[in-house]
């Protein structure tokens, strides 16, 4: 027995188990706080499980996918709309264009035909003078000298009324066309708007709901993934009894340790046996270490990793089903209030337009008597140079003067016909115009939006039940929030007791470096002690406590001289036998 | 609703196993070690006990052997739930009347699939 052994430090093994019982103490204090976040985290998941479920149900109960249909259909029902409206408009343009030109001839030809009635008026005044002339032989021209004064009189009067209306007309088409030159131009953006927003939201709408018809499946996996990593906790969990009963053995060995070394110092025979025994129960308990380390580290790692997976797919995938569900209703919501106020404008437009061009109307009736007028005025003219050439042949050489009028009279009359003719094909025109006007006014009018209404109906019904599953979502979508702001706030628990664990491999470090001194010390007081132990003492000795196959493969290694690779498939757990 | 027993002197591990088993719709009840397992067994009505093997005071093969003399408990299954792998153990614990053994750490859908099967 030699004097340092007696000399080794016995608060070298007081060390050691301060350590390991705080090692102890540690894991369980974390192992404790993890499972307490575990449980409320487990819980929570549930919730928030219960609640994303209930949403995935609404969301396929309601039908939502079939809402695509009607969405499409109203984009179709609106572009025809704005289509037609913009054709009709540009039509419009068109016929008020080419009035405005024919109301400009109409007005050359009304100026010629006031230039007859003052043409008239002065033959009437030939015609009185003449009549004065005769005397009581004139009698006869009397008739002559009345009628081209009525006459006269009425297309004054007429020119007059038509020349009113057709610069009153003038001056509405020149309105109206600047009404739809500024209109024109807006309903071709809004065509294009329609188009473009249309197509651009039924893509978001039709990717958002592809994305909402994939929900059903993306919880199942959610779900799925949340319970392997609740089973990885589980798991991880009773990888701290196995490290704790390890530790309560390491523990135990350090007693044998001990014992065995306080032998050598009291005994005179098996000294060097006993601290051949010890030094190999210090390599055991060394590579028992390591192993613990190892494992702790595999356990205290897969607990953070699954309780982090936990946390991150409930907060992320089953919280955005709720949203998206209500962002697919506001999106489909925008679009129709779009096309609600798109058909109110263009209701209010079609009004606007339909008052100005009320004038038309007005003016084609005048325009149908005016052309009455002209026939029957060309009619009375023929008639009057008839009348006046035969009173003129009656009378013979005295009626030179009226026979000369009468000439002027069939002038006039020639003269008149051919403006007449000229005024009637441009009034005939305008008369055409104008239906053509009221027919694409038609447009305008209810009819013309009834696919339109259809469609929106249509879409308001699948609008409804998105709105019912949306506010459901909302309701659901808050509540999952509310939970995962509390497991936002565990996860905080969880990392410092995760920390608590991290500080263990430091502790065990200095259990081994304890060791591994004494061991040391052991060698240097006893040389040749490596070789003098017996094997079957030694498993004897130390694995009689043992209640893992970890321990007992890792004093093989430790004994053979090999370092402890890891458990066989067969020792990790989980092996059911029934007997 | 089926009752079981969890008798485990790691608080932890009685957790996981409760927690696994509420989750698959048993009502578990929690011994801390193999005493605490025969006074729960005598004095209420168990469908199922789960058994560690190292424990203090009473260990788990001499729980299932005073388990067994408990009116009403001859043909109760009862699984030992070990760290322990070792054949001989694992035939001590059948002799002792275990109706199956199973090594820690224990897989949550196994153990349900167990428990469900020896538990109708």
């Amino acid at each position: 027995m030699s004097s340092e052994t007696r000399m080794m430090p016995s608060d070298g093994f007081e060390k050691a188990r301060g350590d390991l019982q705080w090692l102890l103490r540690t894991t369980e204090e974390a192992v404790g706080a993890l499972v307490t976040a575990f449980g409320e985290l487990t819980r929570d998941t549930d919730s928030i499980l219960r609640l994303a479920s209930a949403i995935v149900d609404c969301v396929e109960n309601e039908n939502v996918r079939s809402i695509m249909p009607s969405v499409q259909a109203l984009g179709v029902a609106a572009k025809l709309f704005v289509n037609e409206r913009l054709q009709a408009t540009s039509g419009i343009l068109d016929t008020v264009t080419t009035e405005t030109k024919l109301l400009s001839q109409l007005s050359q030809v009304t100026e010629s035909q006031a230039k007859i009635a003052v043409e008239i008026k002065i033959l009437n005044v030939h015609t009185k003078i003449e009549v004065a002339h005769l005397g009581s032989v004139g009698v006869g021209f009397e008739y002559l000298a009345r009628e081209l004064a009525e006459f006269s009189l009425s297309l004054v009067n007429s020119t007059d009324e038509l020349m009113s209306h057709t610069n009153h007309h003038k001056a509405t088409n020149e309105k109206t066309q600047s009404m739809l030159s500024i209109e024109l131009p807006r309903l071709r953006e809004e065509l294009a708007r329609v188009e473009f927003s249309l197509n651009d939201d039924l893509e978001v709408m039709n990717s958002g709901l592809s994305k909402l018809s994939r929900t059903p499946l993306q919880f199942k996996q959610s779900a799925e993934e949340i319970a392997d990593q609740i089973a990885g906790v589980v798991v991880a969990v009773q990888g701290h009894d196995i490290t704790r009963q390890q530790l309560e053995h390491v523990q135990e060995a350090l007693t044998i340790i001990s014992s065995k070394l306080t032998a050598t110092h009291d005994a005179i025979e098996g000294a060097d046996s006993d601290a051949a025994c010890g030094h190999a129960g210090f390599a055991i308990q060394i590579s028992q270490l390591g192993a613990i380390r190892t494992t702790l580290s595999e356990w205290a790692s897969q607990i953070r990793t699954c309780m982090g997976s936990i946390l991150r797919i409930s907060a992320s995938e089953l919280v955005g089903v709720g949203p998206l569900v209500l962002e697919q209703e506001q999106s489909m919501s925008s679009e129709l209030v779009h096309i609600d106020s798109l058909e109110r404008e263009c209701e209010a437009y079609g009004e606007k337009l339909s008052s100005t061009l009320d004038g038309i109307s007005h003016l084609s009736d005048l325009v149908k008597e005016h052309i009455q007028k002209s026939e029957s005025a060309r009619n009375r003219l023929r008639l009057l140079t008839f009348n006046s050439v035969v009173e003129a042949s009656h009378l013979g050489a005295k009626a030179d003067a009226i026979c000369v009028i009468a000439d002027g009279v069939a002038e006039v009359s020639v003269e008149w016909s051919k403006i007449s003719e000229q005024s009637g094909s441009a009034l005939k025109e305008i008369l055409s115009l104008s239906n053509r006007i009221n027919g694409v006014m038609a447009t305008f009018s209810q009819a013309g939006s009834e696919k339109l209404r259809e469609a929106q109906a249509q879409t308001k019904t699948g609008l409804e039940h998105l709105q019912g599953a949306a506010s459901f979502a909302l309701t659901q979508g808050k509540q999952i929030e509310t939970i995962t702001d509390r497991m936002r706030a565990r996860s905080i628990a969880i990392e410092t007791a995760s920390q608590l664990l991290d500080s263990c491999f430091g502790r065990i470090d200095l259990v081994v470096n304890t060791l591994e001194n004494m061991k040391h010390d052991l060698e240097a007081i006893h040389p040749g002690v490596k070789q003098k132990y017996d094997e079957a003492e030694i498993e004897r000795l130390f694995s009689a406590c043992y209640t893992t196959q970890t321990e007992r493969e890792v004093l093989r290694s430790a004994l053979d001289g090999t370092v402890f690779s890891g458990l066989s498939q067969a020792s990790m757990g989980n092996s059911v036998e029934l007997f | 609703m089926k009752r079981i027993l969890t008798v485990d002197d790691s608080g932890s591990v009685r957790q996981m196993v409760c927690f696994t088993l509420q989750k698959a719709g048993y009502e578990v009840a929690e011994a801390v070690d193999g005493k605490d397992g025969i006074d729960k067994a005598g004095s209420g009505k168990f469908d199922l006990i789960i058994t560690d093997l190292n424990m203090p005071n009473v260990d788990g093969i001499q729980l299932i052997t005073a388990v067994r003399k408990l009116p009403g408990y001859s043909f109760v299954p009862i699984l030992m739930l070990s760290t322990e792998s070792q054949a001989e153990k694992k035939d001590a614990g059948r002799k002792a009347g275990a109706t199956g053994w199973i090594v820690k750490p224990f897989n949550a859908d196994q153990l349900v699939a167990v428990v469900q099967k020896l538990v109708k």
